[in-house]
This record gives structure tokens, C-alpha cells and sequence, in this order.
């Protein structure tokens, strides 16, 4: 199956959100007139750690987003068959008009990324934005990326590349489509 | 009208005003990104300034104020009584000889701003309305080279080359009150080669990518550099083709002398960062092919002065100017003037602070605007009788703004209020607006014109860009700059002669061949394509007095200031026993810290998007002597003020510092009002009474104290 993936590279991400909110303005996920903080749903998350004591430290900053797994375990206990996983760009889908807001896939999902919505009873998430990558187009989050910290294209490519430019692939975050590098 | 698409336009979350592009559908903005043909990129203030644009809390039309300032209860006013009211007052202030007693506190948006137009033709002042947060660097560039920059004429990130060092000193370009191409500017740079150095008391998301951070005492920097100034001019590493042919005569010579005993180990000392790196520091300068500094916090400490001219003086030694990796000598896009141009108000016969009781201590003040922290003085000196403020938030985000919202409630002996009238205008409820007379409802960026060409710019002044309005305006709201065009046509006929903003703006297109619809068929932008390198070898002078490079600030000597002191700032010399901590206060990429537009935005007080709590940072070391815990509630207190603030322990930040974020606290608002009030300013004195603690050449103290912390 082809696969398309996103590649984050923690020698640029500083953590800036922008992603966020840029995703948000494209799905149309908030209500900008009545939202409250807390209340917004968000398909992607960005999270850091850091590592040593002052003053010898490090700290990585990358974005979570649905992983678009091979193995799919939203997928797997959807007892509706609303989620699939395209063959054409290997991204997973979730039909809205099949969902029926069980909830399941929320609790399956490892990563944590599967949002509700409350108002139209159905879950949502990260589709890679669909609508813009089957028009040629990057996904909106790597399109604004502030320092291009993202990279988006066929999954094997995007390892090419990192190899190329000397980046090591940080395996525990990479066993699915979304691919974490760092200079080793 | 409006058209569908994606429509060029200009961010306006913060002060650095990026070229962005507009995705409107059926009349409503869904999108926000960068404009590729201006270095395109845009922050995630950018992106939530739809959010500021349809929140549900919009002035949508005039309000008068009911009750006593500081009520917050305001009734809706149509605009024409609105307009008299400001006429009648200001009218009335310049027939009794008192027009320079009115105030306008604003963030120019170019050199011609319509609001400042409109003020020069009052006879009043403006303040920038922020701190001058940059006044020490602007008079400390332009005494020693005769150059214009400001803050957010950062480096020229994209010309530095391979090995070139880009230093950062107490400054967070990754958060965005720079243009938001140059988080992006300096990781390509570091890309290809460039060092990226970070001297900064905390670890911040610049010092997680910096091949180097420095961690130092606040207010060190001016030893800091001396030390390394020292060390290039003691082992002869300076560029001395450059000093012998553009320093003046003898003053190498005076520097090398006034030098002598700063060396790397006296400065140690004094800044906290060892001997050995400071020498190190010198040494990667003397090897790299260009070196550049980029500074914010640390040019807002009582010693702001010292440090740039610490900081001039090491750009002229090392030959770092106007080089590609260099310091940047901005030029000005030449744009046609609106005839006649009001003269505007004698600095030089009103004095800068033109109130009388503080005047002589004023006399070596240099800024070319109002201190926008003497408000509160000002009007208990009877030397501010209308003040009216628009994109900014002095009851909040200026330092001693507990003094200034005193003043402003503050009464004579007939029990009228000192300030005669208090004008806002803003988007959303501020702080600001609680002490307001009259409060005016502004437009975003979405839906106004404004014609942005400025020295301040990432451009280095030399382009122009658009903001245009994309959708219609919601409500009543009217942008400040049409209010004070019309106002200036009942007021001063002759100076506001032409027929609205659009008609001001071409006619000052017209200095560059262009006009508004050019510009709009341009895609938003017009920019003569290069920025020029060395403009000083072709012109074959600096603009300075003597035409040469000024080391020795010879004006200075009768005060014995003509050479930077290294001493860290008086505010942070006294009250240590009892005020420990120093209080580093910084920003995020997260909030403008200044205008209510993005206090009371919801993705910007998301906790997913954004940040809702300020917690003040210490470092484990000094919690465990103070035997605090993480998430305990303490009291932090200055010898101004005192706030309850969480507590977060990081490895991240200098021992001896306790850090907050810069702007909380605002209690306007259904968003901002959710937190505690934790305003960082609450700590910090009143500029006005502390006068002892500026320097009153430019330089200004006004981020800085020492605190104490107890549970």
C-alpha cells in the first residue's frame, strides 16, 4: 500500500503551536465566536521533554498527530466500519456519516489523537487533510510550519532524505506514518 | 464588494505586521498563512487572529463611560457624539495654551501614521504606546553609526554565512515580535553552517537549538561584551583595516585606554559567565567571518545604555556593519509627504517630559518620543490633561501600571479627575478600557486599510506592504486611524484635506511610483528588491556629527557617561538581603502581551494551543532552601507591589532568578479574566518615582526589580 507521511525534524520544531491553530482554521473544528479555551478541539498536539540538569540541558519539541498506523486498532473495534484506511495515500479515514460516537476508537487509539464531537455526535481526527494532498497539495500544518521543521511526501522518500541529510530516525516515534528525525 | 480567494493582506497580532495571505469564503475569513512574495510565513498569533476577528466580546459600537473610573460600566453612544466629545476637549485644552498637555500613546504603524498626523497638528505627543523597550539600542546605534534600527530590525538572519555567529542576547526571535520568517532565517543559517549562540538566564526554545547557551546574570551583558571587547583589542584580533579607516581620530586610542581593566576576568566577576568563556566567546568572534547580536530584555534594564553601547562598540571593532551577518543599517522606503505636514510639538522648548518639576533631570534625555512611563507622573504633575491610547494597554502591560491606574482616578481640589479625559481604542475589552471616558471600537486587520512602511521592519525599512480589509466590519467599528482623520478635518481642515485614508496613502505611494490599487494588483507588496550592503562606503561617511564611527560619546563627558559602565543595573545593586531573587520577566510566541486582541483570544488561551497559566519559574536549588514545592502557591513581593503566583521548579532557569511571563493579569474580559491576576508589572516601580534608576540619556528601566519569596 502506498503510504504518505509527514515528517517532523526535532532540529527545527520549536514547539509554536502554529500547526494547531492552522489545522483548526482549515477543518473548520472551531467555533471562533463562542470557543473557550479548554472547549477546541485539536488534531494535533505538541509536546517536549527535557533532558539534564541546569546548566548542561536539552529539551525536543515535536507534534502528535494520528499516525495513520498500519495496523489501524481505531479501525479494528469500529463496530460500524466508519474508519478505513485508504489504499491510494494511506491515510486513515473516518466517515462521519457512518460513525455513530461509540467512543471506542477514542479509548483504542494509542497515541490519544481521536477527537469527539459532542455537538454532532460523531469522532474526528487527522485526515492528513485529505482534501488538499489528493489535489497536490501539502497537508495545511506542513504548508504553515514557521522554521519547516515539517516535510510531507511518500514514506520511503521521506526516509531517503532524512538519510541524506545525515538524520537519524527516532525509532520509538517512528513505527507509523508520522516520521521523528534528529541529528544524531 | 469583497472577493472569495486568498487575499493579501497584513497580520496584525503583534507589532512585527507580517505580509499574510486571507482565504475568504462567502464573506467570512476561514484561513490565515503567510504571503510567499513576503518571506511567507505567519505565527500562531497570526493564525488566531480570526478568532480576534469574530469573538463574541467585539466593541461593536461607542461607549461612554458611567460611574467613576475603574467601574468598567460604560452606555452606548452614537460615533458623532463620540467625535464631539474628544473636539470639545481638545479644543478647549488648546485654546488655554495647554495642547502639549494631551497625549496620544499608539504603535505607529509607518513614519506618517495618520493618528500621529493628527496629533503634530494638536501640538501634542505620542508615546509608543509600549515601553520603549528599545529606546537604549536606537539612541546607542545612532550616537556611535549614526544608524536607525529598533527591535525588530533584527539581524538580516538570511545573509549569514558559513560560520558566521548569530548572537542572542536576552532575546526570543522564536517568539515572534519579529518577523515570523526568522525562527526559520536562523535555523537555515545554522543549517549552513552558522553558530547560534543564546546568553539568556533561562533555557528557553532558542537555547534548545543554540550550539552554545550561556547562561548569565540579567543585566550582565554589558560586561559580558566588554570582557570580550578587552580580550579582541589586548591580543589584537580587532578588525583594525576597518577602525583605522571609519573610527575617529583618537578614539581607539581613549577606548583602548577606558578598556584596559575590563578584562575578561574583572567582567567575570560582574555578569556571573566565567573567564575562560568570555575569552572563548572572543575567540569564535575573531574566527568567524561575521558576527551579529540580537538583544530585547536586556536592553530594557536600567543599564540598557551601557549595553548598546557595549554592544555598538563591539559591532565597530569587529567591523560588523552592514555585512551580510552583520548589523543591518536600515533605509526608509522614500514615499511622497501629504502636504502640508504639521510641524508637531518643540521637543526642544517643551522638553521631553514637558511637566517642569522633573525637567533638568530630563536634559541629557535623548528619545525622540515621549517616555511612555512618565504617564503616571505626568498627570500627578498636572502635566497630562488628555490621554488617549489605542493598541496598547498601560493599565496593564507598562511597568509601575498599579501608578498609573491611581493617577488616572486621581482628583482635584473641585473633585474633577486630573486627567480630563481618557480615550481607548480597541478591539475587545482591555484593562485599559476599565478607566476609559470613551471607548471606540476598533477594526482587525481584516477589515481596515493601512499603508505599513517603517524603519522597524524586517524589510530594514525598505518596502512597503498593504492591509487591506478582506471582509466588512462587524458592528460600528471604525478604524483609529479613519476616526482621527476625521476629527483632524473638523479640527485642522488644512492638514486633512484629502478625502479618507485610501486618498492619504496614494498620495504618499506616489514617492515610489505606486498607489494603493497598484499595490493591490502587486500582490500587497512593493520592495526595490535589494537592501544593500555597506551603504556607508558608497555614501564614504556614517551619519554621525563628525562622519566618522563615534566610540567616545564625547556629549556625555560633563556627566562622566562617555564610555558604557559594566556595573549591572542600579535596580538589581540594592535590596538584596531583603529581595534575593532578581525577577527575569520574559514573552512566548503565545500572546502579544500588549492589546487586549490577544489576551482575550480563546486558541491563545488554549491549553492546547496556547498557554492559560504563568506560572513563576525557579530553579530546584533555590525551592529547596525556601523549602517550596512544584505547584505551590507563593507570594512574590517587590518593593512595589506583591502577587500569588504558582510555582513551577525548572532546571531551566539561573539560580538567584525567578522568572514570569511578561503581561498576564488582565480581569477584562470572559477569556483573560479566567486567570489569576499575576500581572509581572504589579512588581515593578512606577518609572515616574524612580528616576534615580533611569538612565536619562534613553536608556530605561523598566522590566526590572528584585522580589522575595515566601509561601
Amino acid at each position: 500500500m502506498r503510504q504518505l507521511s509527514i515528517m517532523v525534524d526535532l532540529d527545527r520544531c520549536i514547539g509554536c503551536k502554529t500547526c494547531i491553530v492552522a489545522c483548526r482554521n482549515h477543518h473548520d473544528i472551531i467555533d471562533h465566536e463562542n470557543d473557550q479555551p479548554g472547549a477546541i478541539p485539536n488534531y494535533l498536539r505538541v509536546e517536549s521533554k527535557l533532558e539534564g540538569t541546569f546548566p548542561s540541558l536539552q529539551e525536543d519539541y515535536w507534534v502528535v498527530m494520528c499516525q495513520h498506523c498500519k495496523k489501524t486498532p481505531c479501525a479494528k473495534v469500529c463496530e460500524v466500519g466508519a474508519i478505513t484506511k485508504d489504499e491510494q495515500t494511506g491515510i486513515v479515514l473516518i466517515d462521519q456519516e457512518k460513525c455513530n460516537g461509540c467512543g471506542e476508537c477514542i479509548d483504542k487509539c494509542p497515541y490519544k489523537v481521536i477527537q469527539f464531537n459532542k455537538q454532532n455526535n460523531y469522532a474526528h481526527k487527522c485526515n492528513m487533510c485529505y482534501d488538499r494532498v489528493t489535489h497536490g497539495l501539502d497537508p495545511v500544518c506542513v504548508d504553515v510550519c514557521l522554521t519547516d521543521a515539517l516535510s510531507f511526501g511518500e514514506k520511503e522518500i521521506l526516509l531517503m532524505q532524512a538519510e541524506a541529510d545525515g538524520k537519524q530516525v527516532i525509532k520509538k516515534m517512528s513505527t507509523q506514518s508520522i516520521i521523528y528525525t534528529k541529528t544524531p | 464588494m469583497y472577493e472569495d480567494g486568498w487575499i493579501p493582506t497584513v497580520c496584525y497580532q503583534c507589532k512585527a505586521e507580517c505580509a499574510i495571505l486571507a482565504r475568504v469564503e462567502d464573506g467570512v475569513v476561514k484561513e490565515v498563512k503567510g504571503n510567499p512574495r513576503g518571506r511567507g510565513k505567519a505565527c500562531v498569533k497570526g493564525m488566531a487572529g480570526i478568532t480576534s476577528l469574530y469573538s463574541s466580546e467585539r466593541l461593536k459600537y461607542p461607549m461612554k463611560r458611567v460611574g467613576e473610573r475603574g467601574s468598567g460600566k460604560f452606555e452606548r453612544i452614537t460615533w458623532d457624539e463620540a467625535m464631539g466629545i474628544m473636539e470639545t476637549k481638545l479644543t478647549e485644552l488648546r485654546d488655554r495654551g495647554e495642547a502639549h498637555k494631551f497625549t496620544y500613546s499608539m504603535f505607529p504603524h509607518s513614519v506618517t501614521d495618520p493618528k500621529w498626523r493628527f496629533v503634530n497638528a494638536c501640538g501634542g505627543f505620542i508615546s509608543t504606546g509600549l515601553p520603549h523597550c528599545d529606546s537604549a539600542k536606537i539612541m546607542a546605534h545612532m550616537h556611535t553609526f549614526g544608524c536607525f534600527p529598533n527591535h525588530h530590525i533584527a539581524p538580516m538572519y538570511n545573509t549569514v554565512p558559513k560560520g558566521g555567529l548569530m548572537i542572542l542576547s536576552g532575546r526570543h526571535p522564536f517568539g515572534c515580535l519579529d518577523d515570523a520568517c526568522v525562527p526559520k532565517h536562523i535555523l537555515d543559517a545554522k543549517a549552513r553552517g552558522a553558530k547560534l549562540i543564546v546568553i539568556d538566564p533561562i533555557y528557553r526554545t532558542e537555547a534548545s537549538k543554540a550550539d552554545w547557551w550561556i547562561p548569565i546574570k540579567p543585566g550582565g551583558d554589558a560586561s559580558l561584551f566588554l570582557g570580550v571587547c578587552n580580550y579582541l583589542l589586548a591580543n589584537d584580533l580587532h578588525d583594525k583595516e576597518f577602525c583605522d579607516k571609519w573610527v575617529r581620530e583618537g578614539d581607539m586610542e581613549s577606548l583602548k585606554a577606558y578598556i584596559a581593566d575590563k578584562t575578561p576576568q574583572a567582567m567575570s566577576k560582574i555578569c556571573g559567565v566565567p573567564a575562560a568563556d568570555i575569552e572563548k566567546l572572543a575567540k569564535m568572534v575573531a574566527e568567524a567571518p561575521s558576527a551579529c547580536i540580537d538583544a530585547f530584555k536586556s536592553i530594557m534594564y536600567g543599564n540598557g545604555m551601557d549595553w548598546g553601547h557595549a554592544w555598538s562598540t563591539f559591532l565597530v571593532i569587529t567591523g560588523n556593519l552592514d555585512n551580510p551577518g552583520g548589523q543591518p543599517l536600515p533605509e526608509i522606503a522614500p514615499m511622497a509627504p501629504v502636504e502640508p505636514v504639521p510641524a508637531g510639538p518643540d521637543l526642544g522648548e517643551l522638553g521631553y517630559h514637558r511637566t517642569g518639576k522633573n525637567r533638568e533631570k530630563f536634559d541629557n534625555y535623548n528619545f525622540f518620543l515621549e517616555p511612555t512611563w512618565y504617564a503616571a507622573q505626568a498627570i500627578k504633575d498636572d502635566g497630562l490633561k488628555v490621554f488617549f491610547a489605542s493598541e496598547c494597554n498601560p493599565a496593564l502591560s507598562e511597568m509601575g501600571s498599579g501608578e498609573w491606574r491611581k493617577a488616572v482616578t486621581m482628583k482635584d481640589e473641585n473633585g474633577d479627575y486630573k486627567l480630563e479625559l481618557l480615550v481607548v481604542t480597541e478591539i475587545m475589552p482591555s484593562e485599559t478600557m476599565k478607566w476609559a471616558d470613551l471607548v471606540l471600537p476598533d477594526q482587525t486587520n481584516f477589515e481596515r486599510w493601512e499603508l505599513l512602511y517603517m524603519p522597524w521592519w524586517y524589510n530594514f525599512g525598505h518596502g512597503t506592504a498593504l492591509c487591506q480589509p478582506v471582509v466588512e466590519p462587524i458592528g460600528e467599528a471604525r478604524h483609529a486611524n479613519r476616526v482621527f482623520i476625521e476629527l483632524g478635518k473638523r479640527m485642522f481642515p488644512e492638514y486633512f484635506a484629502f478625502k479618507d485614508d485610501v486618498e492619504y496613502y496614494d498620495i504618499e505611494l506616489a514617492g515610489v511610483g505606486m498607489s494603493v490599487k497598484k499595490l493591490q494588483e502587486n500582490g500587497g507588496l512593493w520592495s526595490p528588491g535589494t537592501a544593500g550592503f555597506r551603504k556607508y562606503e558608497d555614501q564614504g561617511k556614517f551619519n554621525t556629527p563628525s562622519g566618522k564611527i563615534e566610540l567616545e560619546w564625547q556629549m556625555y563627558k560633563d556627566i562622566g557617561q562617555e564610555w558604557p559602565s559594566p556595573e549591572l543595573p542600579l535596580e538589581y545593586r540594592r535590596g538584596e538581603e531583603e529581595f534575593p531573587f532578581i525577577l527575569v520577566n520574559f514573552r512566548t510566541i503565545f500572546l502579544n502581551n500588549t492589546g487586549a486582541w490577544s489576551q482575550n483570544n480563546a486558541q491563545l488561551r488554549d491549553p492546547a494551543s496556547g498557554l492559560d497559566a504563568n506560572p513563576c519559574l525557579l530553579n530546584p536549588i533555590d525551592a529547596k532552601k525556601l523549602g517550596i514545592a512544584d505547584g505551590d502557591t507563593v507570594t512574590m513581593e517587590s518593593g512595589s507591589g506583591k502577587v500569588e503566583v504558582p510555582i513551577m521548579l525548572t532546571e531551566k532557569i539561573i539560580p538567584g532568578c525567578a522568572g514570569i511571563i511578561h503581561g498576564f493579569g488582565q480581569t477584562m474580559g470572559k477569556v483573560a479574566s479566567r486567570g489569576n491576576w499575576i500581572g509581572d508589572n504589579e512588581l515593578i516601580a512606577d518609572a515616574g518615582s524612580t528616576l534615580d534608576e533611569q538612565d536619562m540619556r534613553g536608556g530605561e528601566a523598566h522590566v526590572s526589580t528584585r522580589v522575595k519569596i515566601y509561601k
